[in-house]
């Protein structure tokens, strides 16, 4: 079995999209801390953002691949002929398409990051990247619970 | 380059790729046709969403960026408000929406 097989395999795919989720997940939380607390370089913070704008691209195409090439033929009948098919027609189409919003999200918060400490101060948008930073990190939150509930559904769909 | 309008470009660019998913999304579902247009067009329809959403949000930046348009710094702050304020209803409407579709509401 070559690399190229194992990425392409169904469990590395999980792996990879829940890992790098999480990296860009804990990249947003440390730059809420930074934002709040004033604390690191200013490259440090753009680095921290850069971080979580990679890892949040990285667990998309992951997802994103292991969605479109098994997730319709393998899982989705399991869960639609279990005991609870709501699981995929509101939690599964939901968390979906809401991924969309992140990176165009996340991006903003990166562009933000670019500003000198003094003008982020003079514009007054401390508080409001504060805001956005929280956002992108309980979206992604979100949307990790969400994956828990479809991947338990699964498990117990399968038991059933 | 000139950060604070590199922000507001991305915000606006942002909101419109919001409300672009959202719009695409809820038409898709409601509109056989159109959701077989976006499964034609890469294979898959989120594929296809993923794509198109990428494409705007790009185009829309360095569009806007580019533009002669100069931006108060007070309209920053409010492109900034608006794209909290999208995110959120975009997420509660989706989620809204898929609930009402699973018990046949619409």
């Amino acid at each position: 079995m070559d690399i190229v097989a194992i990425l392409q395999s169904k469990p590395v795919l999980i792996g990879l999209h829940l890992g790098f989720g999480i990296i860009g997940i804990d990249a947003f939380l440390w730059l809420l801390g930074k934002l709040k607390g004033d604390g690191g370089s200013r490259k440090s913070i753009v680095i921290t953002a850069a971080i979580g704008v990679t890892a949040f691209i990285a667990s998309w195409l992951a997802g994103g691949y292991y969605y479109v090439a098994y997730y319709g033929t393998l899982v989705k009948p399991i869960i639609k002929s279990g005991v609870a098919p709501w699981v995929h027609n509101i939690i599964m189409e939901t968390k979906e398409h809401i991924f969309l919003f992140i990176i165009p999200l996340a991006m903003t918060v990166l562009f933000i990051t670019l500003l000198e400490r003094e003008d982020l101060d003079r514009l007054k948008l401390r508080r409001l990247a504060l805001w956005l930073a929280g956002t992108v990190a309980v979206l992604g939150l979100l949307i990790g619970a969400m994956g828990f509930i479809i991947s338990a559904t699964v498990r117990w769909g399968a038991i059933n | 380059m000139n950060k604070p309008k590199l922000i507001i470009s991305s915000a606006y660019a942002a909101i419109l790729t919001i409300i672009f998913v959202v719009v695409i999304t809820i038409w898709a579902e409601l509109s056989v046709p159109l959701k077989d247009w976006l499964k034609n067009f890469s294979g898959h329809h989120w594929t296809s969403k993923s794509i198109f959403s990428v494409l705007l949000y790009a185009i829309a930046t360095i569009v806007l960026y580019l533009s002669p348009h100069k931006y108060r710094n007070d309209r920053l702050k409010k492109t900034l408000v608006s794209l909290l304020v999208f995110t959120i209803l975009g997420t509660v409407i989706l989620t809204l929406f898929f609930t009402g579709h699973h018990f046949k509401l619409f």
